[in-house]
């Protein structure tokens, strides 16, 4: 394990804490250029893929360079990255499934044979918290719907008062930015992928995007990042596509989705 | 799009499920299923705002449809329901103040039937939950339909064989005045409307707005602040917040302080059916939703409306009183009209008058593509009087006068339409009637 690599899985407060301080002491805060990670050449021409870590990279043997992979292609070679990226990294905690109880499972016990990455699960709805038993969802007293508009939904003015109606429409308008986040996130053309690499194939249903740990220091940008920066790194890295911008509504649709899948996991902001 | 079967087929089910992820409870409730709506149309809030048991049944609708152009409804025979909401004119009369039997003026501008269905409350305050018992209170108000009372109503209907025969088959006894009701509102029911040209626009069809058009949807969730109340999107495509808000509409004609006050007394102190009457009859009229629910800080505050199909339904505000959008867009442009009870979010706007042009532009857009030419007659109508404009204060609007508040930055156009960010988002799916 290289320097680069510690420094992706070792809390680094210290380094973000310099990163912060060299923000706000230069004047002009013009940022850097982005580091790029650029691929070796395959000398067949092959097609070569990125791991996020900014360094790993493979063939992918009998694909060439400029052509678009099929997503059981992807899915085989981007298993395989990650697999690589587990065996460099035995001690790095993987958050295997979202959801505040198993986030906090134990890393893998061994050092020497860490479980297989899991496998990205194409059919899987997104997991937000759309069913979860007696929570807001369109239904959620639909039954008393009738009866309440019979009191008075509303008094005052626009603040502050508000009815179940509201709420429901909000929850719902919610999940519609969650569902589109969740497709984005599962469709390598929508991300603008070059090469048929989709976000899920590394983070099956989110896994391991640790969005409660931004802003933090992230070694890859050298730089304090945002969860739509490291969004952006792995759109232009693995997946090979442009960058989005800040607002671009694919990008706060995938947020929405990243963010609803880790719902009640403390906020660290700062964590590795 | 290139997914694999796996994820199309439930992306396919979750659009079309509609509400999709919220809706998916473990066993199949037998809860209402939307017929098949247009673009523009929200599943959710039809699930929302359709009580179970009271889905519209194809009988119910056309003996409501009878009903509701049915003038012997009324103390004289000259007015149906359809004499103030006419279909043909989206289910508006184009008059600032509707008229009632013996010509007889109400204190109300006509509100469309065309999504009432989705309002969370009926009446410009409020005052009735559902369609149901809207639907009984013109019949009886002596100034629209002038019956005395609903056993009345009943009797002059049990009187036509042609309705025993229809309420027979449809609801298996005589004519009542609840079954009366039940089937106006099922037919009113059926009068969503969506398929507008921003409809297109918003499901990806770039050129189904013009650039005015576009500038005037990203002012609306900008500097124009529209949105504050007539927030719109994919769930709830109304244009509406469905509250009850004091923008200064009754503030421009009469002393309203003064009566503000009368007012506050006369409730204090009267019965319910004396506030009825009030809110029906009299100059009182115009404190509003006070009516209702007796809140000081609802005087003069009404419901916001659709702004679906606002492009045919004017003259605007609940008292008809602004004759075109460029009429109301200078309203807002000033902070409407001060008053003691002014809603908090009122100020000044700061629109130059291309910008107005772009608003109007933007709203003639939310009209359903069934009454284009409606439409289209109506744009030209309004733009022929852009030039009588009592309403205009460019002093106050611009900040020459008055301190109204800092303005709402500007879109920048250049770098994106702001308006594109995902606000409205995901499309409404069309639904069909086999879902889950």
């Amino acid at each position: 394990m290289n320097l680069r690599m510690k420094l992706l899985v070792v809390p680094c407060a210290a380094l973000s804490f310099a990163g912060g301080v060299a923000l706000a002491t230069s004047p002009e805060p013009k940022p850097e250029p982005l580091p790029k990670h650029v691929l070796p050449a395959s000398k067949d021409g092959n097609l070569v893929l990125g791991l996020c870590d900014g360094e790993t990279s493979m063939e992918v043997p009998g694909v060439k360079d400029g052509q678009k992979l099929s997503r059981a292609q992807a899915i085989t070679a981007t298993a395989q990255l990650m697999d690589d990226w587990r065996k460099k990294n035995p001690d790095a905690n993987w958050d295997d499934v979202p959801g505040p109880v198993l986030a906090q499972a134990t890393p893998p016990a061994t050092k020497k044979s860490p479980s297989p990455a899991p496998q990205p699960n194409p059919g899987s709805k997104p997991s937000g918290n759309e069913v979860r038993p007696g929570g807001v969802g369109a239904e959620t007293g639909a039954k008393a719907v009738p009866q309440q508009q019979k009191v008075n939904l509303q008094t005052g003015h626009t603040y502050g008062a508000y009815s179940e109606r509201d709420e429901q429409v909000w929850a719902d308008s919610v999940q519609a930015a969650v569902k589109e986040g969740h497709r984005v996130f599962h469709d390598a053309e929508a991300l603008g992928g070059t090469v048929g690499v989709s976000c899920d194939m590394c983070h099956p249903d989110g896994a391991n995007t640790h969005p409660e740990t931004y802003p933090k220091y992230q070694v890859q940008l050298g730089r304090v990042a945002l969860l739509r920066d490291m969004i952006n790194w792995c759109i232009e890295n693995p997946v090979r596509g442009k960058p989005l911008a800040d607002g671009d509504p694919k990008m706060r649709a995938m947020e929405a989705y990243i963010y609803a899948q880790r719902k009640g996991v403390k906020l660290e902001y700062g964590k590795h | 799009m290139r997914l694999p079967s796996g994820v199309v087929t439930v992306l396919a089910v979750v659009l079309n499920s509609g509400v999709g992820l919220a809706a998916s409870p473990p066993t199949p409730q037998a809860t209402a299923t939307p017929p098949r709506l247009p673009p523009g149309v929200s599943a959710t809030l039809w699930r929302l705002a359709v009580p179970k048991g009271s889905e519209p049944t194809p009988e119910r609708v056309a003996l409501g449809e009878k009903l509701f152009r049915e003038k012997r409804l009324s103390v004289d025979n000259t007015v149906a329901c359809m004499t103030c909401h006419e279909p043909e004119l989206g289910f508006t009369d184009g008059k600032p103040l509707s008229e009632g039997v013996k010509q007889q003026k109400v204190t109300r501008n006509s509100p469309t039937v065309l999504n009432a269905l989705f309002n969370a409350t009926q009446f410009w305050d409020g005052r009735a939950g559902t369609l149901e018992d809207q639907a009984k209170l013109p019949i009886l108000n002596p100034r629209e339909m002038g019956m005395p009372d609903p056993d009345t109503v009943v009797k002059k209907v049990r009187g036509i064989p042609e309705y025993v025969t229809d309420f027979q088959k449809v609801f298996g006894r005589e004519p009542n005045f609840d079954d009366l009701a039940v089937a106006i509102a099922a037919f009113e029911r059926m009068q969503f409307s969506g398929d507008a040209r921003f409809d297109k626009f918003i499901m990806g069809d770039a050129k189904a707005l013009t650039a005015s058009e576009k500038n005037g949807w990203a002012l609306f969730n900008g500097k124009a602040r529209c949105n504050s109340c007539h927030a719109g999107n994919a769930v709830s495509p109304l244009f509406s917040d469905q509250k009850f808000h004091n923008v200064g509409v009754a503030a421009h004609k009469q002393d309203f302080v003064t009566l503000a006050r009368k007012g506050v007394q006369v409730v204090r102190t009267g019965d319910e059916k004396q506030i009825d009457e009030l809110a029906l009859n009299s100059e009182f009229s115009e404190l509003g939703r006070f009516l209702v629910t007796k809140q000081e800080n609802d005087v003069g505050s009404f419901k916001t409306p659709t702004l679906r199909n606002v492009g045919i339904t004017g003259p605007y505000m609940h008292d008809g009183s602004l004759t075109t959008l460029w009429d109301v867009m200078d309203h807002y442009n000033k902070g409407g009209v001060a008053n003691p009870f002014l809603d908090g979010g009122m100020q000044r706007l700061g629109l130059t008058e291309p910008e107005i042009d772009d608003l109007v532009a933007f709203l003639f857009t939310l009209t359903d593509t069934k009454f284009d030419k409606l439409n289209k007659e109506q744009l030209a109508k309004q733009r022929a009087r852009k030039n009588t404009r009592p309403e205009r204060d460019n002093a106050i609007a611009l900040g020459k006068k008055g301190n109204l508040g800092d303005l709402a930055p500007n879109p920048d156009l250049s770098v994106k339409n702001p308006a594109d960010l995902g606000i409205y988002g995901d499309v409404t799916p069309v639904t069909t009637t086999q879902q889950r």
